[in-house]
């Protein structure tokens, strides 16, 4: 198809070849003027290389099926795209001649149909390292849709949920109208369109390249030539070295692979059941709207965590390790390796952490429980009796009403006072506590914090009770004081039609209103300074406990496996891609022989690494959600009238955890299946031994993952 | 002086691609280049001097101890001569003086304050913003970041999710302004060209003209028009 404006794009590999003898370019043909290089080939003949690749014997021996490539690629074949270094031959019009070599600094490149060109040239990610190229930031969380849903559900910031989807909507609505409001639509040309398959073309290149430059020697004519003596004597060395081994390797595979191997899943499955048992319990509900057993308590959250992991792993595995029966190239499951290994690294250092904990409070389990209950005892009994105490005379000038004072200061000290007992009756059993706890933290850091989060609210319900109690009598003052208020004024408060009428009362209800308005209104200071202390000591605790938790999410969640791959090696974290002009004025190339090229300009294509602020994306949704929720007006609302302050529900604080783990894990029995038919993996023992005869090593077997 | 009125530079290899450079900085002659090559040196001076303050606060005892003493000077390639090297310094008249100051200096000021002085010798003198159009690709936005530490940031946007490209004014502080807007499909906000320096508006309006007709085809235009 010819193109408008004669415009050829070329994409270069930058690595391609340096040296100035002919060759072959071959390659994607995208468009008429859009090709993509992907080799050259050295000493063959265009025509022969033309039917080769026709035939399919540069596809030889590839590990997989090409037909895959060739479908990542849009393409349903490769081109013979041009000549390389080799002038006075005749081509055809679309093909291109390039001219590269040590005293080249880019290549040049030439083509009949071409009025200006564009050099693209990349370096070719390499996928054994498992680098790529992506037009959009790699996701290192499993998916929004999981969260969505998870969001939705949480009932208690139902309110903030509707306000918010109504907003996302809004601004759906208002993208849609735009569109209405662009001048002309603008018909995407083909090389537009091709740049998603371009991407894909550019993550298969270096495979590719290695496989045609492997092939050309089926291709290429050249003399055979007969081993000599000693090649002989050590071509049957090796042969008889590689006999043996592979009958070993027989020997384990046949007899004792299979025995490990089904040893090896029922244990899986058994203690896959056993975690089933487990988070039935943790998940069960009384009714459906109640708490379940997580939602109450941390160190119940926490074994939830760790059991769905531990249930996801084999999946999570098994996807895994399909990704073996494909070229390398493909780069769907890329994003699900850093999960796992992340996950993996993320238990481990847990583990690691938590035995250095572990060992430092069992050994010192008495000293830790002394000071705890030291603590507790000073800044929860001591203090509040001491605070309620100077509440009952008069504090800081106020002078309250003596009476109800004494009667509130009364009860709650005579709530400590027994409350203090029970702490006594803990504390010989605080260091059997404490050295439990130690020891739970061999199963992660992450464990012994969580019981201490729990036992801090255990030790502080007292504190709960009285925030309870004090904000009830102060919402309840609160709404009788506003009613008898409207009655002072004469008014009253039209529940049906939600609005204030006037009313006309009679003189002893008026008379009676007001008396016990004033009452109220005079006793109010009393119950605000008690209610002011105890809602205040509530905020410590809640505050006090999110710090807990945030550590918490810290260990579960850290992204650490892709902050390390992010220092080793940033092309294996793609955030997207990059252009760079090529400055050619200042270093113009030497014209090539007396045909000057069309106006070309060269353009570096780089990968773009992932940003920081992306890799903490879900840290900052978590800071933002936890302001959201105690830094609401709503909440400042419902202190200030004494209504209980829901503390934030647990599914919205762990949705960051929960972004690592499927919404819906395997059942026991989808995992069996999936464990059984797995194949064993395929062994390359026929081509591979057929090369090794031959004393070289082509079929790379040493295929490994750097973590 | 050494920052200019933001001006606009061209590179236009092809027709069908084309970059555009705002920039700051001024242009460059001989007593310019002996400018900046006197704030170069001054910067490496003021870093290296508020690391040693540093050391001699915080390290002080372990290379200025008189205890440990070098009796004959070790390798140039040896880790040890890192440590003579650091010796030289702490016992040097600078380095004594130094260590006087750091002690009358309390931790909790000196820390934040050179970590301060270190963030103002790193920055930048000048900014640059470049808009890259290429035809059949897209164009990417980019700006020079504040200190010498990060790159660039860039953003491309494919041409198939550019929806419109135009001048828009706005109000800020007390002018208004022209600048050049990318509206992209599918997204909430608008992409601004040159958001930093915001130039002037026949910058803008050359920037706008060269942007369309470099982006899409010649006849395409026509067809616009037209319609």
């Amino acid at each position: 198809m010819p193109e408008h404006d004669g415009l050829m794009r070329v994409f270069w590999p930058a690595d391609v070849s340096r040296t100035d003898s002919p060759g072959i370019i071959v390659g994607w043909r995208n468009s008429g003027l859009d090709v993509f290089v992907l080799a050259i080939l050295e000493d063959v003949e265009a025509r022969n290389v033309e039917n080769a690749l026709k035939v399919g014997i540069l596809f030889r021996n590839a590990s997989h099926p090409p037909d895959r490539i060739f479908q990542l690629c849009g393409q349903s074949s490769m081109h013979v795209l041009g000549l390389a270094n080799t002038p006075g031959v005749d081509i055809e019009p679309l093909q291109i001649r390039a001219r590269t070599g040590p005293g080249f600094r880019r290549p040049q490149i030439l083509c009949d149909r071409a009025s200006t060109i564009q050099i693209i040239m990349f370096e070719r990610p390499a996928p054994n390292k498992m680098q790529y190229m992506s037009l959009d930031p790699i996701s290192l969380a499993l998916g929004d849709e999981a969260e969505r849903t998870m969001y939705t559900l949480g009932s208690i910031d139902a309110e903030e949920e509707k306000e918010e989807l109504r907003k996302w909507k809004r601004t759906r609505g208002l993208i849609e109208k735009l569109n209405f409001h662009s001048v002309g639509k603008h018909q995407p040309s083909q090389k537009e369109l091709a740049l998603p398959w371009i991407v894909n073309q550019i993550n298969c290149s270096w495979e590719l390249n290695t496989l045609l430059q492997r092939n050309i020697s089926l291709v290429r004519r050249r003399p055979g030539r007969a081993l000599s003596v000693s090649e002989r004597v050590v071509e049957s060395a090796t042969t008889m070295r590689d006999f043996a081994l592979m009958a070993i390797w027989q020997m384990i595979t046949v007899y004792i692979y299979p025995v490990v191997r089904r040893a090896f899943i029922i244990i899986l499955l058994g203690h896959r059941i056993a975690a089933e048992g487990l988070l039935l319990l943790l998940e069960w509900r009384l009714k459906p709207g109640y708490a379940a057993l997580k939602d109450i308590s941390a160190t119940a959250q926490q074994v939830e965590i760790r059991l769905q992991q531990f249930c996801y792993w084999p999946m999570q595995y098994l996807t895994l390790r399909k990704r073996k029966d494909d070229w390398e190239s493909v780069t769907t499951s890329h994003p699900d390796y850093i999960r796992f290994y992340n996950s993996l690294w993320l238990v481990a250092n847990d583990v690691i952490i938590g035995m250095a904990l572990g060992s430092y409070i069992i050994d010192n389990s008495v000293w830790v429980a002394e000071s705890i209950s030291e603590i507790l005892s000073i800044y929860t009994v001591a203090a509040l009796q001491r605070t309620i105490i100077w509440l009952m005379r008069w504090p800081a000038g106020l002078k309250l009403n003596n009476e109800l004072a004494a009667f509130l200061g009364d009860l709650f000290l005579w709530v400590i006072e027994h409350w203090s007992y029970f702490i006594e009756a803990l504390r010989p059993a605080l260091p059997r506590i404490i050295w439990f706890i130690g020891f739970s933290s061999f199963a992660g850091a992450s464990m012994p914090i969580a019981m201490f989060s729990d036992l801090l609210s255990i030790l502080t319900l007292h504190i709960y009770s009285f925030y309870m109690a004090s904000a009830r009598i102060f919402n309840w003052q609160y709404t009788i004081l506003l009613s008898l208020f409207q009655l002072f004024r004469g008014k009253k408060n039209n529940v049906l039609r939600k609005r204030i009428d006037s009313c006309d009362y009679d003189l002893d209800q008026l008379l009676l209103g007001t008396i016990l308005f004033t009452l109220l209104f005079f006793l109010l200071p009393t119950v605000i300074v008690f209610y002011i202390t105890f809602a205040g000591s509530r905020m410590a605790i809640i505050s006090f406990k999110a710090v807990l938790e945030s550590v918490l999410a810290f260990l579960n969640h850290f992204p650490i496996f892709a902050l390390m791959l992010r220092i080793k090696d940033s092309q294996r974290l793609p955030g997207g891609i990059r252009f760079e002009l090529e400055d050619t004025r200042q270093t113009p190339d030497k014209p090539s022989n007396g045909v000057s090229p069309p106006p070309t300009s060269y353009i570096y294509l780089r990968s773009v690494p992932l940003t920081f602020p992306d890799m903490f994306h879900q840290y900052f949704q978590l800071g933002q959600r936890i302001r959201k929720h105690y830094l609401s007006p709503r909440v400042l609302s419902c202190l200030a009238i004494g209504k209980f302050v829901p503390p934030i529900h647990r599914k919205n604080l762990y949705s960051l955890q929960y972004s690592m783990l499927p919404a819906r894990r395997a059942g026991i029995w989808e995992m069996w299946n999936a464990l059984v038919t797995v194949p064993p993996l395929k062994k390359h023992v026929g081509g591979e031994f057929k090369v090794n005869l031959n004393g070289r090593r082509l079929n790379g077997n040493g295929r490994r993952h750097m973590h | 002086m050494l920052r200019s009125q933001p001006r606009l530079f061209a590179r236009r290899p092809s027709p069908t691609t084309v970059e555009y450079l705002v920039s700051t900085s001024p242009t460059y002659n001989l007593p310019l280049r002996l400018l900046l090559v006197t704030t170069f040196i001054f910067r490496v001076l003021v870093g290296l001097g508020v690391l040693v303050l540093l050391c001699s606060k915080f390290a002080r005892k372990n290379y200025s101890s008189e205890a440990t003493t070098y009796p004959q000077t070790p390798d140039l390639l040896n880790i040890d001569y890192v440590w003579y090297f650091l010796h030289i310094i702490a016992t040097s008249k600078a380095g004594t003086q130094s260590a006087k100051l750091a002690s009358h200096i309390p931790a909790t000021a000196l820390l934040p304050a050179s970590l301060l002085i270190f963030y103002i010798i790193l920055l930048r003198t000048h900014t640059t913003e470049a808009l890259l159009v290429i035809r059949g690709l897209g164009i990417q936005t980019s700006t020079s970041s504040d200190t010498f530490l990060s790159t660039a940031t860039t953003r491309f946007i494919p041409t198939e999710k550019i929806q419109d490209i135009f001048v828009n004014e706005a109000f800020r502080g007390f002018e208004v302004r022209y600048y050049l807007v990318v509206v992209v499909e599918g997204e909430e906000d608008v992409v601004v060209v040159f958001p930093r320096l915001l130039p002037r508006r026949h910058i803008v309006e050359k920037v706008w003209r060269g942007a369309r007709a470099c982006l899409y085809e010649p006849d395409w235009g026509k067809e616009g028009k037209s319609g």
